[in-house]
């Protein structure tokens, strides 16, 4: 869309990134200050920076591990959730079968349930179903990843389904008749065009997998640890440890702006559908 | 902490290192090759110290391997119960904060220590002693005396106060003039309340950050609950929540409890005077906000659990008033101090925890010698510097523990002489069930949509209700 | 043409994983919301007591209060963020220097994790010593105290909620937009609409899905909130920010009553779908007669 003020536009968003960045920019500030100096008057700048927390986190091999676990659970989840989403969306929107709208709308159902009662089945479900010999799916990546889906599935089907029903159906039909498999329909047509909606799903079903806490924190122990819930072992009843918590916090952001700056590359108007026109 | 613990972990290494009788420990793992242990617990200092140092210890000389898992409070008795009622076995060692042994013991989720060890000598560590333990230990014993947890960390919550406040002359003449009285640690209630509001006002004549005492008085959180059942309640003389288990679980007074006796409602009174006149942070506090509020100078005196005493008084990174803080016993009611000292009462809150060993575990033989491990003697005094715990009797004796001691203001000698005035939680097996159902109305209390007399009314049937759905009332 | 099979194919991994995953732990949770069952009630083992849960539930004040706040809350975080999400989708439309790094400094909030939003908002809002309640006190004199004031506290949650979660609504609303086709806005623009004419007879109607489906997602996101509000607030003051989700974390956690907190879950359930399924009916129906027409 043109734009006659851009500058106006400019400042705007500086004024709202502020707005968005300030709670991102106090956790900076606990995180480089000691302990003593977060219940005195607060300032809102920072005079002096205090690194010991940052030493004390970056020196931590458990920390290390929980970061790698949590970035394969979430990117596989995510990469899963997308592909998953992406098939099922398709059939959804180009296939007449029975009672889909059903299935559409149940789908949703299973991101409805409220987490806390439902561990105790997971947990069962995860220690004595899917068991064979020593083996458990309890505290391992694939279990986290598969059990994401639970979530994130509905999730994706749901963000998908308008993008992939807003593609004219007359493409697809063009294709087919030009004698291309449904395969090459999907990968080749219908691909290019949601390539916008499927970069959204990605970075968003991987924001909820890389957040999600209360299912990691009941199923993973040692192997399969997020550093999500690697956090909350800085809630104590001794008190809280709120410098390591926001410094562990603040790196987290580096691996999870990395994805976002790559994957939104792909949220860009002009793969346009100037091949529609009849 | 992390230098502390570093310390703590040359020390601990150095002391634990007598060769005597370390054959023991390699004969015995030897049996147990390739098994690993696993174990659950809080993240707090003394169990960050299991983890850190003495699994790795035990490990070395051993060959079996131990994994901790640290983690926060409400996940660690989730994940543990959801194990054990399930018969999982993936744990090995349970954290067993001293509230809820009862609940376990009632359910037999625990291995009986003494037995096992009685039943099979071979695996007994020539070091570990149960007598050695102090009184604490009592609490995880059975009434045929079995232990079933080993203690790992004990504290009491005490009364903290300023002492370069209440040694300062122009403070002390001020005090003087206004109450007729010398500015000591306060001994009753009414001594401490006077002291708080001159504190507060003199705070706010003299444009100071500074009030006379902090409240535990978060309105959504249990830390308020429990300030006002465990630490308040007693020193007017209302103990164990006001539940007397003789009498069918009764809690109201029409049925025989105190949790609505006039003692209760005074002292609930009293708490909610303090609270209006301590620092603003209060309706927001829980134990996080109270220790770090009196580590930044904000109050000249309150109530503050042990584990947090220590860092105020010693660690410069967390606390602006090290080398200021001095220690006493809580203010009293006349007349409870000589209940306490008959046994028939107590003065505040002894808090702890232990190691236990769930039935359901698999490698019950290896993790027994773990728990013995921890329990020795030779390794708590490194322990007892890197976290301010004891549990077994001679660590008082102990050099750097005597050492420490000063800096904290003589707080291990108030632990040793006078911790049998305190107590742990009531021997109830439903504690966080009747806390959860009474809590939501003493948070209305605090807010003040209900009235304090009336609150603990509604309290006392809500906890009866409980108790029958519960079945234990009947 | 098309052979269904295919189809069917394309669903069938999807329907296994949330069949596994769905619908046995919630077969699992029905069975259990039946029973009287806290394993450390006098009685440890799973009794059944016919309806009992569900006629407790019906009386239990606690509860409905519970479901009234959160209703509330879940209005007013939901319609903030739905509005402010669209705007800013569309300020993202235009061309302007410096979009992505601005889109991207947007959509930090939702890296934060809900437990870590809920303990920086808790320690800007500590009464007195946390940054916002002490700017307040300083620069319009007001007192702000989240610990008191049930007002100020459910206010600062519905607040915590839109700043965290409005860029989610913006993503996916600026996903539904870049793929509109570019035709019918040009054609408007010749005709001479107006812009208000352009959003009510183009953008809204083609974007009505996506709207929906953000709504959806929104909606039963913040009905079962629980990480942020129980650090920020832990449910006080009082009763006031208890929202279902964290009664019944604290039913099921603290409280291990498994089978009355199974109960409450199964109703709660079912509420949000029935509120999704009236919201579905009422606004799906009618594009679906659109599109097939």
């Amino acid at each position: 869309m043109p734009n006659e003020r851009p500058w106006l536009t400019v400042l705007l968003w500086v004024v709202l990134s502020i707005a968005t960045l300030f709670p991102i920019y106090w956790l900076f500030v606990i995180s480089v200050k000691p302990a003593v100096e977060l219940f005195s008057t607060p300032s809102l700048f920072l005079d002096t920076i205090y690194w010991k927390n940052y030493v004390k986190v970056i020196g931590d091999d458990t920390l290390r591990r929980y970061m790698m676990n949590s970035i394969i659970i979430s990117s596989g989840n995510a990469v899963l959730v997308t592909v998953l989403a992406f098939m099922a969306c398709y059939a959804l929107s180009r296939y007449d079968l029975a009672g889909k709208e059903n299935i559409f709308f149940w789908t949703i159902t299973n991101r409805m349930a409220p987490a806390a009662v439902f561990l105790l089945p997971f947990f069962l479900l995860f220690t004595q179903v899917f068991a064979i010999g020593d083996w458990k799916l309890y505290d391992t990546r694939i279990g986290m990843i598969l059990l994401y889906c639970t979530f994130n599935l509905p999730f994706a089907i749901w963000t998908l389904r308008p993008t992939i029903d807003g593609i004219p159906k007359e493409l697809d039909e063009a294709a087919t008749v030009d004698g291309a498999t449904t395969w090459q329909v999907i990968t080749e047509v219908i691909f290019p065009l949601a390539r916008p909606g499927l970069a959204v799903t990605l970075i968003l079903t991987w924001v909820f997998a890389w957040n999600e806490f209360l299912l990691a924190a009941t199923l993973t122990s040692f192997n399969a640890r997020t550093i999500t819930t690697g956090l909350s072992e800085y809630v104590t009843t001794t008190g809280t440890e709120w410098g390591t918590m926001a410094s562990i916090s603040i790196i987290t952001l580096i691996p999870a702006l990395i994805i976002f700056s790559v994957v939104q590359r792909h949220i860009v108007a002009g793969l346009t559908f100037g091949a529609v026109k009849e | 902490m992390k230098n502390g613990l570093i310390a703590a972990m040359a020390i601990g290494l150095l002391t634990t290192v007598a060769p005597a009788r370390a054959d023991f420990w390699s004969d015995a793992g030897a049996k147990f090759q390739g098994v690993t242990l696993h174990g659950v617990t809080e993240s707090t200092p003394p169990s960050n110290y299991i983890k850190d140092v003495l699994a790795p210890e035990f490990e070395k000389k051993t060959g079996i391997k131990v994994e901790i898992e640290t983690t926060s409070w409400d996940q660690m008795y989730d994940k543990a119960i959801k194990d054990m009622e399930a018969k999982t076995g993936i744990y090995d060692m349970v954290y067993i904060e001293q509230d809820i042994i009862y609940a376990y013991l009632a359910r037999n989720f625990l291995v009986d220590i003494t037995k096992s060890l009685k039943d099979d000598p071979s695996l007994k560590a020539p070091d570990f002693d149960e007598t050695h333990f102090t009184t604490f230990a009592n609490y995880f014993k059975n009434a045929e005396g079995d232990l079933f947890g080993i203690p790992m960390e004990a504290f009491i919550k005490l009364y903290l106060y300023r002492t370069d406040l209440f040694n300062d002359p122009a403070i002390k003449e001020a005090f003087k003039a206004e109450t007729g009285k010398d500015l000591v640690p306060a001994k009753t209630h009414e001594e401490y309340t006077q002291i708080a509001e001159f504190f507060t006002k003199w705070g706010k004549d003299n444009g100071k950050e500074l009030w006379g005492t902090t409240a535990q008085a978060h309105t959504g959180h249990p830390a308020s609950w429990y300030e006002f059942f465990e630490s308040i309640a007693p020193t007017f003389g209302v103990y164990n929540w006001g539940i007397d288990a003789s009498k069918n679980y009764a809690a109201s007074v029409a049925n025989g409890g105190t949790m609505n006796s006039d003692k209760a409602k005074a002292a609930l009174k009293y708490w909610l005077h303090l609270r209006d006149i301590a620092p603003p942070e209060s309706p927001a506090s829980t134990w996080t906000e109270v220790g770090t509020t009196f580590a930044a100078g904000r109050a000249a005196q309150g109530l503050v659990y042990g584990e947090n005493a220590a860092w105020i008084a010693s660690d410069a990174e967390k606390s602006k008033v090290v080398g200021n803080v001095g220690v006493a016993l809580p203010p009293l009611e006349p007349g409870v101090m000589e209940e306490a000292e008959a046994g028939k009462g107590y003065i505040g809150y002894y808090d702890g925890g232990a190691f236990g060993l769930p039935v359901t575990s698999k490698n019950q033989q290896a993790a027994l010698l773990f728990l013995q491990y921890i329990g020795q003697d030779s390794v708590q005094s490194g322990w007892a510097v890197a976290a301010p715990r004891i549990t077994n009797t001679s660590t008082y004796d102990d050099p750097q523990v005597i050492e420490m001691d000063k800096k904290l203001g003589g707080y291990y000698t108030m632990l040793k002489d006078q911790g049998k005035l305190f107590a742990g939680a009531p021997p109830y097996p439903f504690h966080a069930q009747v806390r959860e159902a009474t809590a939501p109305i003493f948070y209305k209390i605090l807010t003040g949509e209900v009235g304090s007399d009336e609150g603990l009314d509604q309290m006392a049937a809500a906890a009866e209700a409980e108790l029958t759905n519960l079945g234990y009332r009947k | 043409m098309r052979s269904n099979a295919v189809g069917w194919l394309l669903l069938a991994p999807t329907i296994v994983i949330l069949a596994i995953f769905g619908i046995m732990p919630f077969v699992y949770v029905l069975y259990v919301a039946f029973h009287q069952w806290n394993p450390f009630g006098a009685n440890p083992l799973m009794i059944y007591n016919n309806g009992d849960n569900f006629r407790r539930l019906v009386f239990d004040q606690e509860f409905l209060t519970s479901i009234a706040f959160t209703l509330k809350f879940a209005f007013f975080a939901v319609a903030s963020e739905i509005v402010l999400g669209y705007l800013l989708a569309q300020l993202f439309m235009k061309e302007f220097p410096g979009k992505g790094f601005f889109r991207t400094i947007h959509t930090l909030p939702l890296i934060v994790a809900p437990i870590v939003v809920g303990s920086v908002w808790r320690l800007m809002t500590t009464p007195s010593i946390g940054i916002i309640p002490y700017l307040l006190k300083s620069w319009f004199g007001i007192d702000m105290n989240i610990g008191r004031d049930a007002n100020v506290a459910f206010a600062l949650t519905v607040i915590m909620d839109i700043w965290h979660w409005t860029p989610l609504v913006t993503l996916t609303l600026l996903a539904a937009l870049v793929s509109l086709p570019k035709e019918p806005f040009e054609q408007a623009q010749i005709d001479g609409a107006n812009r208000w004419q352009i959003f009510w007879h183009i953008t809204l109607p083609m974007i009505r899905p996506a709207i929906l489906a953000t709504v959806f997602i929104r909606l039963m996101d913040a009905l079962r909130t629980v990480d942020e509000v129980w650090m920020l607030t832990g449910g006080g003051p009082g009763a006031a920010t208890r929202y279902v989700g964290l009664h019944i974390w604290k039913l099921v956690f603290p409280k291990t009553d498994y089978g009355y907190g199974s109960a409450v879950s199964v109703i709660v359930l079912y509420l949000t779908l029935v509120m999704c399924w009236l919201l579905y009916v009422g606004l799906v129906a009618r594009r679906d007669q659109k599109r097939t027409a």
